[in-house]
Formats: structure tokens, C-alpha cells, sequence
């Protein structure tokens, strides 16, 4: 479906879908990321780890257009987005979700969803008959008209995402996902992510700190620590990499297990 | 000349006291996040307060500051646990039409019991008397009296806040609810405390205003929209950023004397057909307006 | 031709609640022939028009959760609008209502491109801010008649005459203002259901929340706003061409701003009916308990006194208003 039909040329694939350059941000004084370059092809499940303060969600909002970067530059699918208000980043094609996402007000999953829909189409019935589509396909057709803040986070979570997917974006944005979730919560959203991926097509780059899933299903991870990026490969190399292991075990349990690592 | 000097020393005069009275609107706020529509009824009910007492009495208006001072405190109190307690865990626009009812029920409680005549105070020994103070300046002896009066009470409000105990335990409320909570300081007696300081405050600032100025119930909302203005221009919970936004503020409500000036200088015909005085208070809003728009934290805006 | 379905559309509703509007709606419609008072005839049109107002502030308040303090300055534009252009060159109400709408709509835009840069409090405080501003303006502004504002003589016209909108018996008016809100009630059923409405409830919901799904807040907002303003001028309009006599004083009063927002509250912000209901409620109340206790007891201000100990009672005992009490009863028994 959408942009990266099964008819695209070979090459295309191998095209980077998002290219950050060099991004620095500061927070006054404070640096949040800094010099971060890399870049993310298409159809590829890329996941962001890294301790906490690595500057993992600030980057996402950098690229997102929520936070004004600093310096460095930000290319998706050939446009130029450093500059761009969120919504835009968001109407060529980048959707996104956040961490702490606490629904309020009254609309049911049904609206939230449309609401993502809408960006697409003005039309009221186009947006449901397409909101109801990934509802299905998301298999959250149960709850259509519950009210969204009434439901358990899993839930909201599950809706969040899929109000992302009803914008119809080349690639998303997934910040933690499955923080908080229980065991049989995280199978599912691990599910839900790699439809997404799969039977979608869309390209996903997500923050996680729960190992299982990252490792698991990523097919690239990339590592920051302390705003910088540490290291970037495919997870086995990742999780054998002494730079990794040391920014999340800490400098002196390396080193007094440092025969036991490699 | 005369007059722009006149002019821009009423308006500081009449500044330290409206500093006085948006001193309640920005600790309330600094406390809880919570804008006081009825923060200019308050003011009403010192004005009443102070008139009654001396009038009742027959003493010093200038005296009954503690009664003013003791009412408003007492109704800060009350309305706190009668009423904003209970908005306060609504949206935001269940508080501001909550506050806003309560400047309805106190406005025209005014008006049932008072009428609606202008009342001022005609005794007290400074009455009509009034000070040359050079460069054609004359300040009536009330408007100063008031004035002085009103920086001593701000000052004195400053101390309590700033070098108490209790008064850094409204600040700590202020900066981080949760984590004075955590230190063992009771919300609910600091936002209890702030209504009652605003109260207090904001009556000592009416019964000091109402040496000058006639009352009437429907003066509340002048002086609610100057003490937001103040708020605003000063940064919102700002206690030091309200006294100079007041004199700001006061200088503001001097325009059309500032615009005689003017007028007196360039001589363009235009300029004295401009209905000024009616459009005194515009100024004020107007203030408000571009204030909010251009710094929201306020021009001394030093709570972060 | 999907936008004029959509309004026509109340099937989301349950059966119950479309009999009963349809009820009341016949009722309102056969209103003038059954005995009424002339005070209860005033106290309906007015009922009419503060629920247009509502339904007005309703898009940018209640859908939107944008709390407007100053929808007053529109009944102001559009009543001297149309005051004016009468008045001066006897300009016909349909003529000038729609210009009334025009000039509020670019105020709209003049004053809220900087003011949805503020939210929450500071928002509300300086829509307040602006719309005294202009009641300031218009009040020393002697082209639209100053303080003692301007009045339209019924003498030059000969009534009953449909193209100014003079009459003698207050039923024309009530018929008039009646389709006008009938209208209104179908277009915010189609508002609340459009692209726009679900934008403007996602923003109310969360804004970065809304941003991120492609929704550019600012304009959104600002649209909306000038949606609001356009009912507010209509109803302005009728208003000036009804009362005959305005002023400053009693059309752009902070009290009509308050009272517009209060209506939709009690009612239920953020639904189509709750504006309705508010408006039922309190237009009623205000004038009868003026009529009763102001007015024959004597005791002046005794009705307000009532009104605002019932908006500090709506607002500490259910801010979602009559109608969240509905949907919450309702709520509860389906689960």
C-alpha cells in the first residue's frame, strides 16, 4: 500500500529514506546531542537505545520538528526538514508517537484514529472506512467506541500508533512503546510493530529499553550515550560491542569482568 | 513641562498602590495557577470595609487598614475552603467561570446591601489638604499617605514571604507543589494561606484607595483588568516583578496627561481631538494585550 | 453534497434524544400560537439568540477547548454594522449582516493570529483584554454614536418590512431567529463531524499530539475562531435590527461575553446539544428571577446574586456540565 509499492525498482530500496547530518542540539548550555550523523533506508526497522539522558527522545523530536536543531542538517525522502514545523515533518510523511502519552477528553478510538486519517483526505467517510481498516488490521475493532482515556495504556498506546499509521506515513517514529506494558502487552505491540513493518511497508525507527524486543526485532541498532552516537550495526554486533556494554554497565564493571566479555 | 512631570509623579503615586492590589493576584497565582476573576470584588470589599468603619466609628481612615486587613484575609480563608478548593480539580475553565461567579455573587451582594451610589469618604484630618512639592507638582495628602502607606505593607509582605519560615514554604509551594509536599509543607494550608494573604492585601490596598477614590459595587472589574496587567507586565507570581509592573501600570493610567503633553509640544490639531480621558483605562488592556503577546514570562518576569 | 448529508445526519445520537429534540423543536416551532405573555416572547428570542451565541462559542470553546472570554466585541461588530449601513444609508439587514460577518471575520484573524499564541489562562485573560479594547473604541467613537450609541428608527420603515428586518409584533423576530438557529444546530452538526472538528478536538485532547498527526494547531485554531465570530456577528446583527437601540455599554459588556461561555458550560461544553440546554436553563432564570425578585421585591441585584452562586455551584459540583451528567448516567448503565 501507500508509497513503497512492490513495484518500486530494486534501487529504491537501497535509497536512505532519512539522512541526518552532523545534528547538534543544546539545551542553553546543556548538549543534548551532539554531532549525530546517520542514516536510515527504506523498509529498514532501525532501534535507538541507549541509558537514560542519552538523548534519545530530544533527537527524535529534533527530527520530528518539535525542538529547533541546533546545527546539522535533516533530509527525508529528498526534502530538506530541518527547518519545518512539526506538522509538516509530519504531512511529508513522518508520523511519530511519545512516551508519555496520557489520553484526556472524550473522543473514542474510532475519532482518535480518523484523526490521523484526516491528514490525508477531507472527506468524513473516507477517513472512517480507512480508520476502520487499521482497526482491523490492528485487531482493536472491539474497543471502535470506547473512549480512548478510559482504557487500559496498552490500549492507548496500540490506538496512538495506529493514529500514526492512519496519516499513511513512509516512516514512523516510535518513542518507548512498550514502557510499562506487561510480558503478553509487549508481544503484542512487538506484533502490531512488525505488521506495521512487514505487511505495511513502512519504514520504523523506535526507542526502546526493553532489550527483548529491540534486539529482537531490529534489523539495525543504533546506540547513543551521553547525546553522542556510540555505536550503530546490526544487533549482534551491537550487543558485543565493549563501547555499548561499557555505557550500560558502567566503566569499572567492564573492566573487573573484562575477561568474561569477549 | 509642569504637566508631564505632574503627570508621570501622579502615576507613580497611584502605581505603588495598584501595585498593592495586583499583590494578592500574583502570589494566588504563583501559589496554584489559578487567576481570581474576584480579585477586584475583594478590592471592593476593602474600599467598603475601610468607608464603614471609619464612617461607623468616625476614626482615621487612614486606621482602619487592620479591619480591611482582617476581612480580607478572612474571606480569602472562607472562599478558599467554601469554594476554590473544590474548582480547583475542574478544567481550567470550570476555575476561571467558577472565580468569575464569585465576582457576580459579590458585586451584587454589594449592590443589594450598599446601592449602587458612589460613596467616598469626606472625614480624617488629610482630607483636602494637599502638598506643593515644586515643578507645579501638587500631590493631595491622601493619594501620598496611601502611596507610602502601600509600599510599607508591600515591603512588609516582601519580608514575610522572603525571610520567614512560613513565607518560604509558600515559595517552596510555589516553585515545586510536589516537592514541598514531600518536605512535609500541606498544600492545601499554603493555597489556603495565599487566598489569605491575597485577601489581606488586596483590602488593606482598597481601604488605602478609597481615601481617593469613590466606591460604587461595580468597581471591581476596573481593578481586576489593571491587577492582571500588572501580573502580566511583572511575569506571573512574580512579587518583586509586581511592584515595578504597578508603577508602570500607574504611569499607564496617566496617559492622557502624558498625551496633553505631547499635544502641547508637536501642536497637530488631530492630537487634541483625540478623546483621551475616556480611553484612559484602554491603555491599560491594551498593555495587557501586548504584553502577553510579546513576553509571556512578563518584562521582569524573574520566576522562571 | 457529503457536507449537507453529514448535517442532516443525527443518527449517532440515540433514539430517545431525537424524539425528544424533535419534540421540543415542533414545540419551539408552534410556540407563537399558543397563549404566551409578551415577556415570555422576549425571554424566547433571547433564549434563540444566547444559543447561537453558544453554539458559536461552542466550536472554539467547547470542541476546541480554547476558553473565549470576548466574544462580546462580535455582537458589537455585527450589531453597529448593521446599525450603521442602516441608519446611514438604509442599508437592507441582508445586505449588511453578511458585511457585519466580513468585518468580524477579519478582526478575528487581525486579533487572533497573535492571541492563539497564548493558551490556557493567559489566553482567556487577554481575549477579555481585546474585546475591551474595542467597547473602549466604539464608546468615544462618534461614527457609530459614541457612548450613546446609535438607534434605528422604525418610524422611515413600514413594517412589517422582511428586508430590514423591522417589525411591529415581536413573531417575525421570533421566526427569523428561529431558522437562524435551526441553521446553526445543522452546521455544527456538521462542524463537530468535519476534518476541521476532529481537529480541533484532538487539540484540545494534546497539542503535540496534534501536531504530530499533521494538524497546523495555529491555523486550525484561528480558523475555528472565526467560525465562532461569525455566528456571534449574525446574531449581533439581529440583535441591533431587534432592540433598535444600542450601546457600547449593553452589547459588548464583559457580563455578554461570560454569560455566552457560562451557557455552553452549564450545558455541556463540547456537544451539540449542551449550548441549547444552557441557554433553556439560565435565559429563562435570569429574566424571571430579574422579573420576580428584582423587579417586584425590590431588591435590586437579588437575581445575580442567585445566577452567580449557580455558576460557582456548576463549576465546584460538575464542570462537564448538564450534559456530561447525561453522558456519564448513560455511560454507567451501558457498562
Amino acid at each position: 500500500m501507500g508509497y513503497c509499492g512492490e513495484g518500486a525498482p530494486e534501487k529504491a530500496k537501497l535509497m536512505a529514506l532519512l539522512e541526518v547530518h552532523n545534528l547538534t542540539k543544546y539545551f542553553g548550555g546543556l548538549k543534548a546531542n551532539e554531532d549525530i550523523s546517520f542514516s536510515i533506508k527504506k523498509e529498514e526497522l532501525v532501534g535507538l537505545i541507549g541509558p537514560n539522558g542519552a538523548g534519545k527522545t530530544t533527537l527524535f523530536n529534533c527530527i520530528a520538528g518539535l525542538y529547533p536543531v541546533s546545527s546539522g542538517k535533516i533530509i527525508f525522502s529528498g526534502h530538506d526538514i530541518t527547518a519545518l514545523k512539526d506538522y509538516e515533518v509530519a504531512r511529508l510523511g513522518l508520523a511519530r508517537t511519545f512516551q508519555v502519552y496520557v489520553a484526556s477528553g472524550d473522543m473514542t478510538v474510532v475519532e482518535n484514529i480518523m484523526v490521523g486519517c484526516f491528514m490525508r483526505t477531507r472527506s468524513r467517510s473516507q477517513a472512517k472506512t480507512r480508520a476502520e481498516q487499521i482497526m482491523k488490521d490492528f485487531k482493536l475493532h472491539d474497543l471502535s467506541d470506547y473512549i480512548l482515556s478510559e482504557l487500559p495504556v496498552a490500549s492507548q498506546k496500540q490506538v496512538a500508533i495506529a493514529a500514526a499509521v492512519g496519516t499513511d506515513p513512509k516512516m514512523l517514529l516510535l518513542d518507548e512503546v512498550a514502557a510499562g506494558l506487561n510480558p503478553s502487552e509487549i508481544e503484542d505491540i512487538m506484533a502490531t510493530i512488525q505488521h506495521i513493518h512487514y505487511n505495511m511497508e513502512i519504514t520504523v525507527m523506535l526507542i526502546e529499553h526493553v532489550m527483548e524486543l529491540v534486539m529482537k526485532i531490529s534489523d539495525r541498532v543504533i546506540v547513543l550515550d551521553s547525546g553522542q552516537k556510540i555505536a550503530d550495526g546490526n544487533p549482534e554486533t551491537i550487543a558485543r560491542d565493549p563501547n555499548v556494554v561499557k555505557a550500560y554497565l558502567g566503566e569499572r564493571y567492564v573492566h573487573e569482568h573484562a575477561g568474561e566479555l569477549t | 513641562m509642569d504637566i508631564l512631570v505632574s503627570s508621570l509623579f501622579a502615576g507613580l503615586l497611584i502605581g505603588m498602590v495598584l501595585a498593592m492590589v495586583a499583590l494578592g493576584l500574583t502570589i494566588i497565582f504563583g501559589v496554584m495557577e489559578i487567576v481570581n476573576f474576584a480579585h477586584g470584588e475583594f478590592l471592593m470589599v476593602g474600599m467598603y470595609t475601610g468607608l464603614l468603619t471609619a464612617q461607623a466609628t468616625g476614626m482615621e481612615p487612614l486606621l482602619t487598614l487592620p479591619v480591611a486587613a482582617a476581612a480580607g484575609f478572612l474571606l480569602g480563608i472562607i472562599c478558599y475552603f467554601g469554594f476554590v478548593k473544590f474548582v480547583i480539580r475542574g478544567p481550567m475553565v470550570a476555575q476561571l467561570l467558577g472565580t468569575f461567579g464569585l465576582m457576580i455573587f459579590l458585586r451584587n451582594l454589594a449592590l443589594l446591601f450598599f446601592g449602587a451610589e458612589d460613596r467616598a469618604i469626606h472625614q480624617g484630618i488629610l482630607v483636602g489638604k494637599s502638598f506643593n512639592i515644586g515643578m507645579g507638582v501638587i500631590a493631595p495628602a491622601t493619594k501620598l499617605a496611601a502611596a507610602a502607606l502601600s509600599v510599607i505593607a508591600f515591603w512588609a509582605v516582601w519580608l514575610v514571604i522572603n525571610r520567614t519560615k512560613i513565607g518560604k514554604a509558600l515559595t517552596a509551594t510555589s516553585l515545586n507543589p510536589q516537592g514541598a509536599r514531600y518536605m512535609g509543607i500541606s498544600t492545601e494550608r499554603m493555597n489556603a494561606l495565599a487566598w489569605g494573604i491575597g485577601g489581606g492585601t488586596v483590602t488593606i490596598a482598597g481601604a488605602l484607595l478609597v481615601n481617593f477614590w469613590s466606591v460604587n459595587p461595580f468597581i471591581g472589574l476596573l481593578f481586576t483588568m489593571i491587577a492582571f496587567a500588572i501580573v502580566a507586565l511583572g511575569g506571573f507570581g512574580s512579587v518583586s516583578g509586581a511592584f515595578f509592573a504597578g508603577l508602570a501600570v500607574g504611569v499607564i493610567t496617566e496617559i492622557p496627561g502624558i498625551w496633553d503633553f505631547l499635544t502641547y509640544i508637536f501642536n497637530f490639531g488631530w492630537m487634541a481631538d483625540v478623546p483621551m480621558t475616556s480611553l484612559k483605562y484602554m491603555w491599560v488592556y491594551l498593555a495587557y494585550f501586548v504584553i502577553m503577546i510579546v513576553r509571556p514570562r512578563g518584562l521582569f518576569g524573574w520566576k522562571r | 453534497m457529503e457536507a449537507l448529508s453529514s448535517a442532516l445526519d443525527f443518527s449517532d445520537f440515540p433514539r430517545l434524544d431525537m424524539i425528544i429534540a424533535g419534540v421540543l423543536g415542533g414545540l419551539l416551532v408552534i410556540f407563537p400560537a399558543t397563549p404566551h405573555s409578551a415577556f415570555a416572547m422576549a425571554t424566547m428570542i433571547q433564549f434563540l439568540m444566547f444559543s447561537l451565541y453558544g453554539m458559536g462559542w461552542n466550536t472554539i470553546g467547547g470542541y476546541g477547548g480554547q476558553v473565549d472570554l470576548g466574544k462580546a466585541q462580535y455582537v458589537g461588530i455585527g450589531a453597529f454594522t448593521t446599525a450603521v449601513l442602516m441608519v446611514r444609508w438604509d442599508v437592507p439587514f441582508w445586505v449588511s449582516m453578511p458585511i457585519g460577518v466580513c468585518f468580524a471575520v477579519i478582526w478575528s484573524f487581525i486579533i487572533g493570529y497573535p492571541l492563539f499564541r497564548l493558551k490556557g489562562h493567559y489566553f482567556a485573560i487577554a481575549t477579555i483584554a481585546t474585546s475591551l479594547v474595542l467597547k473602549d473604541i466604539f464608546e468615544v467613537w462618534d461614527f457609530v454614536g459614541a457612548a450613546c450609541g446609535i438607534e434605528i428608527s422604525p418610524i422611515k420603515y413600514n413594517p412589517p418590512d422582511f428586508l430590514h428586518l423591522i417589525f411591529k409584533e415581536d413573531i417575525y423576530y421570533y421566526y427569523v431567529i428561529l431558522g437562524f438557529f435551526f441553521l446553526g444546530i445543522l452546521y455544527v452538526n456538521w462542524f463537530r463531524k468535519s476534518r476541521l472538528g476532529f481537529q480541533l478536538r484532538s487539540i484540545k485532547d494534546n497539542e503535540e499530539v496534534a501536531k504530530s498527526l499533521g494538524i497546523n494547531v495555529h491555523w486550525a485554531k484561528i480558523k475555528t475562531y472565526a467560525i465562532a465570530t461569525s455566528f456571534v456577528s449574525v446574531v449581533g446583527s439581529f440583535h441591533a435590527c431587534y432592540i433598535k437601540n444600542i450601546e457600547p455599554e449593553d452589547t459588548m459588556s464583559l457580563d455578554i461575553s461570560i454569560l455566552i461561555a457560562l451557557m455552553a458550560m452549564l450545558g455541556g461544553a463540547g456537544s451539540l446539544w449542551g449550548p441549547i440546554i444552557g441557554a433553556g436553563v439560565l435565559i429563562p432564570l435570569k429574566s424571571y428571577l430579574k422579573e420576580w425578585l428584582g423587579a417586584r421585591a425590590g431588591l435590586i441585584g437579588i437575581d445575580l446574586i442567585v445566577y452567580g452562586a449557580i455558576i460557582m455551584l456548576v463549576s465546584a459540583v460538575e464542570p462537564r456540565g448538564i450534559w456530561g451528567i447525561v453522558e456519564k448516567v448513560r455511560r454507567r448503565k451501558r457498562n
